[in-house]
């Protein structure tokens, strides 16, 4: 594993730059640790003050420095993409493993769930429970939420491949061996899936901090607890680019950013793992 | 000698339903045999003449849409006679790599590509198998080792092993329980001619040690003369001729078991072979009566109209053919 880390590194810029970003942004998230305020109080620094050494990335309109809130913010947003990505993964795996190897009705149910899934419009969906639920969304709520939302394209993802694994004759040699069904999907077709996995959790916590910077901007999660989306939505409420306050919008969003292309490049340079093919173009020995 | 495996009758069938309309492909029909104790039974017969249908159906690792239509499978590992397909799943889990294993068509694919070879001895044969888990390994790298492995094996993607150590571990996979009754689909057809000579030897060695019957499956007529005790000539789902496998080799009766001989390359043999003119017959649709007579330079009238049973024309050598029975035996 760390030879393959070792060797990605050397070979492959998009891993060594996706790599090198998340990096960042995880030192950012994890130097919250350290903050000298907590970071939900207000008026604790002299407010609009523009970057400077004192205060590295200014002060915000609420009297709170950025920097720090920038640390809280990536933390908490790198914190519920990983647990949307968790949970999400594991109903996927489940769903997709079991209808691609039990076939005929089994599969025509999950997938009609599935399939439900996938056509329900999520964002108004996220707006709508926001209102009913109000107090009780906390952000964990919300991660739970999403993650029952967002597992289907993947879990058809995953089925296809299953079904393909299934009518290997390994599957046949295992029923054989009188495996049960549930022996089979996780022992011999679970390392199957393992590579496509990563790949999905990374374009899935990708998704997820999206759109929930898309509802926080809007102002439909708890934007007390501080987030990127939430950073956003108060530069909003305070009118921080009419004002002149440029940095409080600014650097939430190249974290933001940074944080994006992270993941969607180490998804992609995932692909020179996954498919050895990839790895032979690059190569230049052919496709 | 008492049989340990006989089917009687046995047929199975693809069924394929699409609008309404069924199709059947009749890719066992009718066949009846019997395999004793400590023999090596071959069945021969060209592709998609039913010879895997056929030991899959015996094997019941028969998946939709091949179902079984009628006949019966029996085993008896000593303890009765115990009807295949009438049997508890419990029941059928435990004879199943304990009394019964499978070597599978394409060694390649059986062992599953992303698990070391160690992982799939723990999977298939560590739970028919008793005793604390540093006995089983023990038994697993002595076994291992008998068919020359080196125990690192068992740390080896399949990838990382040539053909013929793939083979074997296959082989092993299937033997380590030490079966009563193995059943070995096509296990040499991959390899090249050297190390399938080495292959026949050890599964003939292992065979013979552990006084297991064998059903052995392969298109290639040199192996079967090479390895099995007696022969069994598949065409188009029927089994057409069964005997001693010399008595097969000396005095063919089946005139498509001697074209199959008859293709057989000899050293010093000049002549041009002939092939036989036709194809297979399509087995969703087949000839009535005998099934060969489109392609037979034999046929006579009876043979357009009457499907011909096997009858035993010398002790042991039972043939599917109007023709041959009423021809004088030389033999």
């Amino acid at each position: 594993m760390l030879r393959i880390v070792r060797d990605l590194l050397r070979t492959n810029w998009e891993f060594a730059a996706g790599t090198l970003l998340l990096l960042g942004v995880l030192v950012l998230a994890l130097l919250s640790f350290l903050s000298p305020y907590s970071p939900i109080d207000v008026y604790v620094v002299p407010p609009d003050m523009p970057p400077s050494g004192e205060y590295l990335l200014g002060t915000t309109s609420r009297g709170q420095d950025l920097f720090w809130q920038l640390t809280a913010a990536l933390r908490n947003t790198l914190l519920f993409g990983i647990v949307v990505a968790a949970v999400s993964r594991v109903i996927a795996l489940l769903v997709g493993l079991f209808a691609g190897y039990l076939g005929g009705g089994g599969d025509r149910l999950l997938m009609l769930f599935n399939d439900t899934f996938i056509v329900l419009p999520i964002f108004p969906i996220l707006v709508l429970f926001y209102f009913v639920m109000r107090d009780q969304m906390s952000t964990f709520m919300l991660a739970l939420v999403m993650a029952c939302l967002g597992w289907a394209y993947d879990a058809r993802l995953i089925r296809a491949v299953a079904m393909s694994v299934k009518a290997r004759e390994f599957t046949t040699h295992s029923v054989f061996a009188g495996m049960t069904p549930t022996e089979i999907v996780l022992r011999e077709h679970l390392p199957y899936v393992v590579p496509l996995l990563f790949s999905t959790t990374m374009n899935n916590i990708n998704w997820s901090i999206g759109l929930e910077v898309t509802l926080a901007v809007l102002g439909f999660t708890d934007v007390n607890t501080p987030s990127i989306g939430g950073l956003i939505y108060w530069a909003n409420q305070h009118t921080a680019l009419v004002s002149g306050i440029w940095w409080w919008l600014a650097f939430p969003v190249v974290a933001l950013v940074a944080l994006f292309v992270g993941l969607f490049l180490l998804a992609i340079s995932m692909n020179e793992y996954i498919d050895p093919r990839s790895r032979l173009a690059r190569l230049g020995g052919g496709t | 000698m008492s049989a340990v495996l006989s089917a009687q009758g046995l047929r199975a069938y693809y069924r394929v339903q699409a609008f309404g309309v069924t199709r059947e492909v009749r890719a066992v029909d009718d066949v009846t045999l019997a395999v004793g104790q400590n023999e090596i039974y071959g069945i021969a017969g060209e592709s998609s003449s039913g010879k895997s249908s056929l030991i899959k159906t015996l094997a019941r690792a028969i998946r939709p849409p091949l179902e079984v239509v009628g006949g019966s499978v029996t085993y008896d590992f000593g303890d009765g006679p115990q009807d295949l397909y009438a049997m508890a799943p419990d029941r059928l889990a435990a004879i199943r790599w304990r009394n019964l294993s499978y070597i599978m068509q394409g060694s390649m694919s059986v062992l599953n590509p992303v698990r070391r070879i160690r992982r799939a001895f723990a999977d298939f044969a560590r739970p028919h198998m008793e005793g604390s888990r540093a006995e089983y390994e023990e038994r697993v790298e002595a076994h291992l080792a008998h068919l020359q492995l080196s125990p690192s094996v068992l740390d080896a993607f399949p990838h990382e092993l040539s053909g013929g150590m793939r083979q074997r571990v296959t082989i092993a996979l299937a033997t380590v329980c030490r079966p009563r009754f193995i059943i070995a689909d096509e296990p040499t057809t991959a390899l090249d001619v050297i190390v399938q000579k080495d292959v026949l030897a050890m599964l003939r060695r292992i065979q013979q040690e552990m006084a297991s019957s064998m059903l052995f499956v392969t298109h290639d007529m040199a192996v079967h003369a090479h390895l099995t005790d007696r022969l069994g000539i598949i065409y188009a789902g029927r089994l057409v001729e069964e005997g001693a496998t010399r008595d097969v080799f000396r005095t063919p009766l089946h005139p498509y078991t001697s074209h199959l001989i008859a293709s057989l390359p000899r050293i010093g043999d000049v002549a041009p072979k002939q092939g036989l003119p036709g194809r297979p017959p399509n087995l969703a649709d087949p000839p009535p009566g005998c099934r060969f007579h489109p392609r037979c330079p034999l046929a006579i009238p009876v043979c357009r109209e009457q499907s011909p049973p096997l009858e035993a024309l010398a002790p042991g050598h039972r043939v599917a053919c109007p023709v041959a029975s009423r021809m004088p035996q030389a033999a």
